[in-house]
């Protein structure tokens, strides 16, 4: 299970390349659905999976049919007050087959427990490259269902009070419409103070940044929950990290954008904490730093622990020279114990008696240095 | 490095020259053991009179002398509430790793943001002059180090804004 994909893996750094937008796709279904059709032999396919916490995947193929895939899919509705039902409304389903009908058709009525059925046919599409776009496409389901349904209901809101949305169970938003624009309001909650001091400053740069950039919607950061609020239960309205608003204008939701604005809004809450979390990644390693070089001036401190390392090489090299001072000690012995044998071999060995021995044989004298000549008066 | 802060380090380093004159002592209360009299403070006459450093009300520095030991409580400024967390996170982070340093106290005196804890035995195993530059740098450190946090934080916090409002763009 995946929480958010973001493009760019590497932990980004100030002034490197700055966070990247939350993708909409699921990379799981992305990988099933393309090791599927890689397959050489037609495998049978039956994935269950969640994501998000609550948006549940079912993945269904068999080896006899390998032509179609059965893409189920439950997620929670974003709001109950504008879709009571279980199933998924009929503008998210139009959404759907416009956006599939190439390689897809709904099956219905769905599976129970599911709120769609696709029943995918790539067989039509012959290129590979045309295959991978419709596994990209189909990857985008989730987002396709949500984002229809927040399109919706941007364009069907009453003209007072807020409607709540739940896309995350924990972090409800609220939609309210007010003559000319649509406000998303989001209750921040974080879990301790780092939280919030991070956050904090977030708010306060996408206030001043929002101003500079006259195309995005502009953005209001308040502690005090917004009047557009009012009556709402306390439970919603009490927060440790205020209230964050969106002004929607027309320009913001019209054709194409409509999805891709509700999208961003709809990951906004996990936008934030992504930075919080990242933010607190590098705060740590920051200080891990820190401590390390100061650790390193009270090792220099020491008397004789300054220069350890010097140290131990300083003895590794001594014992070394040692080492080789015995190695040469041994092998002087050794010489002069080859040495020794030697003389010992080239020395007469004397003994007493033999003397007389050798006066009445004439036995003659071995070669020695000393008689080395010929004497030529003899 | 700003002109009141060489003052006041300056301040704190010639303090601590003066006051890191220790000596083996033992302890006057229980036979045969040695303990930090600036701590215990069981016998005043060992005591010397803590000299107390201000920069302004938010930083200062609190140095307790006594025959065998001294103790330096240092109060780093924080300016608002990000710097604040930022400086609570950071100590709390070096205070857990007070084995590395030796000389750090694992919980600092009350009022004060971190204290160090030197004795006589530390001085006996390092030189004395490096021990005072580490506490000096030590501060600088501090300083520096919760003041270009707190500027990462908010340049990151700038940077991933106008990332987000592009996408709307």
């Amino acid at each position: 299970m995946e929480r958010a994909i973001i493009k760019g893996r590497r932990p980004w750094i100030p002034g490197g390349k700055a966070m990247a937008f939350f993708n909409g796709g699921s990379r799981a279904l992305v990988e099933i659905l393309t090791r599927f059709q890689s397959a050489e032999r037609p495998m049978p396919v039956d994935h269950t999976f969640f994501e998000f916490g609550s948006v549940r995947y079912h993945v269904q193929a068999s080896a006899s049919d390998p032509e179609n895939v059965y893409l189920l899919i439950s997620t929670p509705s974003l709001s109950h007050e504008a879709s009571p039902s279980t199933g998924l409304p009929e503008f998210t389903l139009q959404e759907a087959r416009k956006m599939y009908h190439k390689f897809a058709e709904i099956v219905e009525p769905s599976k129970e427990g599911y709120a769609l059925t696709l029943k995918l046919n790539f067989s039509g599409l012959t290129r590979p490259k045309d295959r991978a776009k419709a596994v990209r496409q189909v990857s985008l389901l989730q987002s396709v269902v949500l984002g229809s349904q927040l399109k919706h209901l941007l364009g069907s809101l009453g003209s007072s009070g807020a409607t709540k949305l739940v896309y995350n169970h924990r972090d409800p938003f609220f939609v309210s419409r007010t003559p000319g624009k649509i406000k998303a309001i989001f209750p921040m909650r974080f879990r301790d103070d780092t939280d919030i001091a991070v956050a904090t400053s977030f708010f306060q740069e996408l206030q001043d940044a929002g101003n500079s950039y006259a195309k995005a919607p502009k953005c209001s950061w308040s502690a005090i929950p917004p009047p557009e609020l009012r009556g709402e239960s306390v439970q919603h309205l009490t927060t440790n990290g205020g209230f964050v608003s969106f002004d929607i204008f027309e320009r913001h939701v019209k054709r194409k954008r409509a999805a891709k604005t509700a999208w961003i809004l709809l990951n906004f809450q996990a936008y934030v904490k992504y930075h919080i979390k990242c933010t607190r990644n590098y705060i740590q390693s920051r200080m891990r730093k820190r401590q390390e070089s100061l650790a390193e001036v009270i090792q220099n401190a020491r008397l004789r622990g300054g220069d350890d390392k010097k140290k131990s090489q300083v003895r590794k090299k001594s014992k070394r020279r040692l080492f080789s001072l015995g190695k040469a000690k041994k092998l002087q012995k050794g010489f002069r114990a080859v040495i020794d044998g030697i003389k010992r071999l080239r020395l007469r060995i004397r003994v007493k008696a033999l003397d007389r021995f050798r006066r009445c044989f004439v036995v003659p004298k071995l070669a020695t240095k000393k008689h080395n000549y010929l004497r030529l008066g003899a | 490095m700003a002109n009141t802060l060489r003052l006041y380090l300056t301040c704190i380093r010639n303090t601590l020259e003066a006051a890191m004159c220790l000596q083996n002592f033992p302890c006057q209360e229980v036979e045969r053991h040695n303990k930090p009299e600036v701590e215990l403070k069981t016998s005043p006459e060992l005591l010397l009179n803590p000299v107390l450093i201000c920069r302004n009300e938010a930083e200062k520095c609190l140095v307790e002398t006594s025959i065998n030991s001294i103790r330096i409580s240092l109060k780093v400024k924080q300016a608002d509430e990000l710097e604040n967390i930022l400086a609570k996170k950071f100590l709390r982070f070096l205070s857990m790793r007070a084995e590395a340093f030796q000389v750090l106290r694992r919980k600092p005196v009350q009022g004060y943001d971190i204290s160090f804890l030197i004795t006589n035995y530390h001085c006996e195993d390092m030189h004395k002059h490096k021990l005072i530059d580490f506490i000096v740098q030590f501060m600088e450190d501090i300083d520096k180090e919760i003041s270009e946090l707190k500027l990462s934080v908010n340049t990151r916090g700038r940077l991933v804004a106008t990332e987000f409002l592009k996408q709307f763009i």
